[in-house]
């Protein structure tokens, strides 16, 4: 192996290279820091920077924050506890528990639907799955809470959200569910219905 | 093709005649002679005349009726039976209580041959409820037959012993498939069963058993009485003999007319029946009870009667019930009375048939109250065509056939209304 | 010898005996021929129409079912008329089925949710509104009945019929208007309810003890013997082991039950779940104070006791016959031939009507494996009738008792009287599944012990035909163990503490 000769690099004469180099770096880092300051302090340039929280951020509809569970006209949340969400959450966060509704027309309803909000990713797959516009993920971004507080999110808590402008009653029409007893008017088998129901089938 | 002048009448031989119901009317009048005749000859000798009479089934399927008694097993010892199916549920068909009216005991008859001929001692006749005086004529011409010792245990002193009991229905198009009448003979549900295994085979209560219809038995006697050459000089080559036609519609002479296949259509109703009613033209024709696809008035130029002809313009004769549509009437009405109907019927056992009579009734529901869509004819026709050919049996070919045609031949009427419909 | 038949099955020639239909051999060929209302247990109907294949030289397609097959016969389940003739079959059942995906207990095992997906995947061009019919009626003890969901398959109708016989099902009117029902004022009442459940491809019959529990889904299912009598029906046992609880039995085509099983082993899986089980092993010190403890000590325990005594007079052995053969072997083996054990009782039921049969499959003898234990006890050298020795336990002047007692409380309805009986004696020493053991203060010594899902074994059902469990669960009590682990731990801390 020989030895290269490597020649040495040419010097640069600039003002920040030479021998008082540090002293004007120095002098020009303070210089920039002063002017920024001044122009921002006087308000000649404008900043980025959100004065939070008297001035808040906007985002846009697709947002996904804190979650929160839709209600029907009669007030009672819309999840018919199916577990979609539940089985397609990436982050096994959603828990379930499902009841006897004892309306009949309902059936199913989630007796307890919690979300571990500290495992959330919220990356929306539960809003996807839902097939009937039960949950989605609202515009909600701030929340804190201590060591040791509630993390995990109820169905009272998820569903009573009055502050969110636009309510949280999802536009889906309740009216196309069908009765046991009375069938709607002109149904063809309306009078097999009624007296189905008035003799029991069984 | 036979003489079409030939006023030979088979099953309305006692159109007319006083008291023609009476069994002594009847026998006054050449009755129960084929019946003699009969037992002059072999059960399989029987089978044969009728075979070589080329008699085909009256009810709406045209299966040959001697080849059907061939398929009952020879050697098995019995018990095994007749059915006479007088259900008549074909929409437009009235030709089997007319029967009634005239002979019941030309039915009786027929019975009894059929009965020697396949070797079975006990038949039934089947008959829909509501032909409530038809029954009562049946009962009197039994009761009247067992009376002068032609059913019974010994008839005409033969050692043949036949019995026969009638049996009314409760209403049901179905029970007029003939699986169907068996279940409901034994008691069950009237739903068709599953074949294989064939009535012939493993019928009623899993006997062998032959379900033929009123017409099909009422002939029998004549074919026996005079030979199977004789018959053969009436109708055509492939459909010997005559048939009832039962032709409605606004004509001056609706009703039952005797005649010999191979009729020309446009005779009948222009001349037999004397035409249409003042003010009133063909529009279209269905050839043979509402099962039978439609024809044009185009279509009915030069159509003689016969199962051939009238199979290949796509239709098929049936059970001979012609229904002549007027041009006051709507085509889009015709189809709703029609899919309601078959709607109606369904026994609801195999699903192409629920669902679809279901489906397409609840189409029409839908055209008829202004919400039809300009691709519904379409679909029905689609709907149609994938319920024939897939069930138990033919009810789902019986309300797809006519669809299809309707919705094809009449397709621009019905759009007309679509259209009209979603903007009245 | 019998005759068979050799037919082309999608170019595959197939020999079958003579009266196969060609559902029946595509089965044994896992060749899938899509249906709903054939069940290889019940008669064959035709009504569903979804079975069609195609046979060539005939114009129509035909029903796989119904189709016998013969010599010649060339059979295809996957042209194209086929495939339309199965899309057509799914979309006439789907017209009128109701959207109830969400709140339907069969999603995820759903006979038109699978074959939708398998060979369906059609547009729908239903656009009208939907036949509505009574749901969610009361027609059984375990049985909610929703008619708008049901197909007509007329499965349940059929079983009624045939298998128990007791005809309560009917399908009522006609057309798209019929309905399945029973008879007004009547129920569904006998041991075989939740069988329907089963046979339903759709959710119209739901099992009202598993209603919303779970989605099936989530649940891992693994083959087991139920272990409610002596019948041993194969079943399969639904579970979920993240959380280590259990849900649900269902029967498993075997030998001793055909494709069927009774309602009382449908509850054979309840005894399992974590709060009714003795969850963490017992033990009394010195002062008489009970404590918590692990395997170990308890093992420690026991050993001590049993070392500081005379085995053959002063150690008695009551079993019960609800173990496996394998458990019993080590068992005895150990406490007889080892510790020379002389006092040794069975465990029965004195209310058990030994010789009782419904008929089809629920036994008087609510042990799953009472042959077993007898042919242990023999091997064993020592008497081996059927009696319950209960009360002979008591006057035996045992010091220390060891109690295998049954492993589910349900088919005892004395075990909670004899749990207590059993308290009172010296020391007693329950190995045992069931919670209620320790929520009797007078308990002194307990080690919790697994369940039949969760172990590995055989049981011997009446005719002495061997039921295999051998697809264990992980069992729920961290530390539950079965005989033969207790013994080879019991065995081990004999050996390492100097015995013979």
């Amino acid at each position: 192996m020989a030895v290269v000769k490597v020649p040495l690099p040419p010097i640069d004469s600039n003002v920040f290279s030479a021998g008082w180099g540090y002293i004007t770096t120095i002098a020009a880092g303070m210089w920039k820091t002063l002017a920024i300051f001044t122009v921002q302090l006087l308000k000649i340039e404008k900043t980025n920077t959100l004065e939070w929280p008297e001035q808040a951020a906007t985002y846009s509809d697709r947002f996904k924050g804190k979650h929160f569970l839709t209600l029907r006209d009669d007030g009672e949340v819309r999840c018919t506890a199916c577990f979609l969400c539940a089985t397609n959450c990436p982050a096994d966060c959603i828990h379930i528990e499902a009841g006897n509704h004892p309306d009949n027309e309902l059936e199913k309803f989630p007796v307890r639907f919690e979300i571990d909000i500290l495992r959330c990713v919220f990356c929306g797959y539960c809003e996807e799955a839902c097939p009937v516009d039960a949950i989605r993920l609202g515009p909600e971004y701030a929340m804190v809470g201590t060591n040791g507080g509630k993390w995990v999110y109820t169905k009272e808590y998820l569903a009573e959200r009055k502050q969110l402008s636009g309510g949280v009653i999802s536009v889906k029409d309740e009216n196309e569910k069908h009765p046991i007893v009375e069938a709607p008017k002109g149904s063809r088998n309306a009078k097999q219905i009624k007296s189905y129901a008035r003799h029991g089938i069984h | 093709m036979g003489d079409t002048l030939t006023k030979v009448k088979i099953t309305t031989a006692f159109e007319g005649k006083p008291n023609a119901r009476a069994l002594k009317t009847y026998v006054d009048n050449g009755g129960y002679a084929g019946l003699k005749k009969a037992f002059t000859m072999q059960p399989g000798q029987v089978i044969d005349e009728v075979k070589a009479a080329g008699l085909r089934g009256r009810g709406g399927a045209g299966f040959p009726t001697g080849m059907k008694w061939s398929f009952v097993p020879k050697d098995d010892k019995g018990p095994k039976y007749i059915i006479c199916n007088n259900d008549e549920s074909e929409p437009g068909t009235f030709k089997d209580r007319y029967i009634t009216e005239c002979n019941p005991h030309m039915i009786l008859e027929g019975m009894i041959i059929a009965g020697f001929a396949i070797g079975a001692n006990k038949g039934y006749i089947y008959t829909r409820y509501d032909f409530f005086e038809e029954i009562k004529w049946l009962e009197t011409a039994i009761r009247e037959a067992y009376d002068a010792g032609f059913l019974g245990d010994n008839i005409l002193g033969t050692g043949f012993k036949f019995h026969i009991d009638h049996y009314a229905g409760a209403g049901a198009y179905i029970c007029g498939e003939e699986t169907g009448l068996l279940s409901s003979l034994e008691g069950k549900k009237g739903q068709p069963k599953l074949k294989p295994p064939f009535p012939a085979i493993s019928g009623y209560l899993h006997r062998p058993t032959i379900v033929n219809n009123t017409e099909t038995l009422a002939a029998v006697p004549w074919i026996i009485n005079h030979g199977a050459a004789a018959h053969k000089t009436m109708g055509t080559e492939k459909s010997p003999g005559t048939k009832l036609f039962c032709l409605s519609g606004r004509v001056k002479r609706p009703g039952v007319y005797e005649l010999p296949l191979g009729y020309p259509i446009e005779k009948l109703i222009n001349e037999d029946a004397g035409g249409m009613l003042p003010g009133y033209n063909i529009k279209a024709c269905i050839p043979g009870g509402s099962s039978a696809p439609i024809l044009t008035a185009e279509e009915l130029k030069g159509l003689t009667l016969d199962y051939e002809a009238i199979a290949a313009k796509g239709s098929m004769l049936g059970s001979g019930a012609i229904m002549i549509i007027d041009d006051s009437m709507s085509m889009v009405e015709l189809l709703k009375v029609t899919v309601d109907f078959y709607h109606h019927e369904s026994c609801g056992q195999c699903t192409p048939c629920r669902e679809g009579t279901g489906w397409l009734a609840n189409i029409m529901t839908g055209i008829m109250a202004g919400q039809g869509k300009k691709d519904d004819l379409q679909r029905m026709f689609e709907i149609s065509r994938n319920m024939e050919g897939k069930t138990i049996c033919a009810l789902s070919d019986a309300a797809a056939m006519p669809t299809k045609s309707i919705v094809t031949k009449f397709g621009a009427e019905i759009a007309d209304f679509i259209e009209r419909g979603k903007r009245a | 010898m019998s005759e068979t038949v050799t037919f082309k099955l999608n170019g595959k020639d197939v020999t079958v005996p003579k009266g196969t239909t060609v559902m029946e051999a595509a089965r044994r060929e896992n060749v899938e021929i899509p249906h709903f209302c054939w069940h290889p247990g019940l008669s064959v109907a035709g009504v569903c129409r979804f079975c069609m294949v195609k046979v060539e030289g005939r114009p129509k397609l035909e029903i796989a079912c119904n189709l016998q097959a013969t010599n010649g016969m060339d059979v295809k389940t996957d042209t194209e008329e086929a495939k339309s003739a199965h899309k057509w079959a799914l979309e006439f059942h789907l017209i009128n089925h109701p959207l109830d995906c969400p709140i339907c207990d069969q999603a995820g095992e759903c006979g038109l949710q699978d074959y939708y997906m398998s060979v369906g995947k059609y547009q729908s061009q239903m656009t009208r509104p939907k036949v509505l019919k009574p749901k969610m009626l009361d027609v059984g003890r375990d049985l909610v009945l929703d008619t708008e969901r049901c197909i007509l398959c007329s499965r349940c109708v059929r079983f009624e019929e045939e298998v128990t016989k007791t005809g309560a099902l009917g399908i009522f009117d006609r057309g798209d208007r019929a309905i399945i029902g029973t008879y007004p004022g009547e129920k569904i009442d006998h041991n075989y309810q939740t069988n329907l459940v089963d046979i339903c491809p759709v959710g119209a019959f739901t099992s009202r003890d598993f209603r919303f529990k779970q989605r099936v889904w989530f649940l891992k299912d693994k083959p087991a013997v139920c272990p409610g009598c002596s019948t041993g029906c194969s079943v399969d046992v639904y579970g979920k082991p993240e959380t280590r609880s259990y849900f649900r039995l269902k029967p498993r085509k075997g030998e001793a039950n055909g494709h069927w099983m009774c309602d009382k082993g449908r509850h054979m899986y309840s005894h399992l779940n974590q709060d009714v089980r003795l969850r963490t092993a017992l033990t009394t010190d010195a002062q008489g104070r009970r404590k918590d403890t692990n395997f170990a000590g308890a093992i420690e325990d026991l050993g001590k006791r049993i070392a500081a005594v005379n085995p053959a007079t002063d150690v008695a052995l009551l079993v019960s016959a609800q173990h496996t053969s394998e458990e019993y072997k080590s068992l005895f083996d150990f406490f007889v031939g080892e510790l020379g054990i002389k006092k040794v009782f069975q465990w029965r039921e004195p209310t058990e009507k030994i010789d009782a049969f419904d008929g089809l499959l629920y036994r008087g003898d609510h042990n799953a494996n009472t042959s077993g234990l007898l042919s242990a006890l023999k091997e064993a050298g020592l008497a081996a009738g059927l009696k319950n020795e209960f009360d002979a336990v008591a006057s035996s002047g045992a010091k220390i008792v060891i109690a295998v007692t049954p492993e589910v409380p349900s088919t005892f309805p004395s075990f909670e009287q004899q749990l207590n009986r059993l308290t009172e004696l010296d020391f007693v020493s329950f190995w045992t599944l069931a919670g209620s053991v320790a929520d009797n203060k007078k308990t002194k010594h307990a080690i919790p012990m697994k369940g039949f899902p969760e172990k590995k074994g055989t049981f011997i059902n009446h005719e002495g035909k061997a039921g295999k469990l051998d697809s264990p669960f992980p069992c729920p009590v961290a530390d539950g163990r079965d005989l033969t682990e207790i013994i080879a731990a019991l065995k081990q801390w004999r050996h390492s503490h100097g015995s013979r």
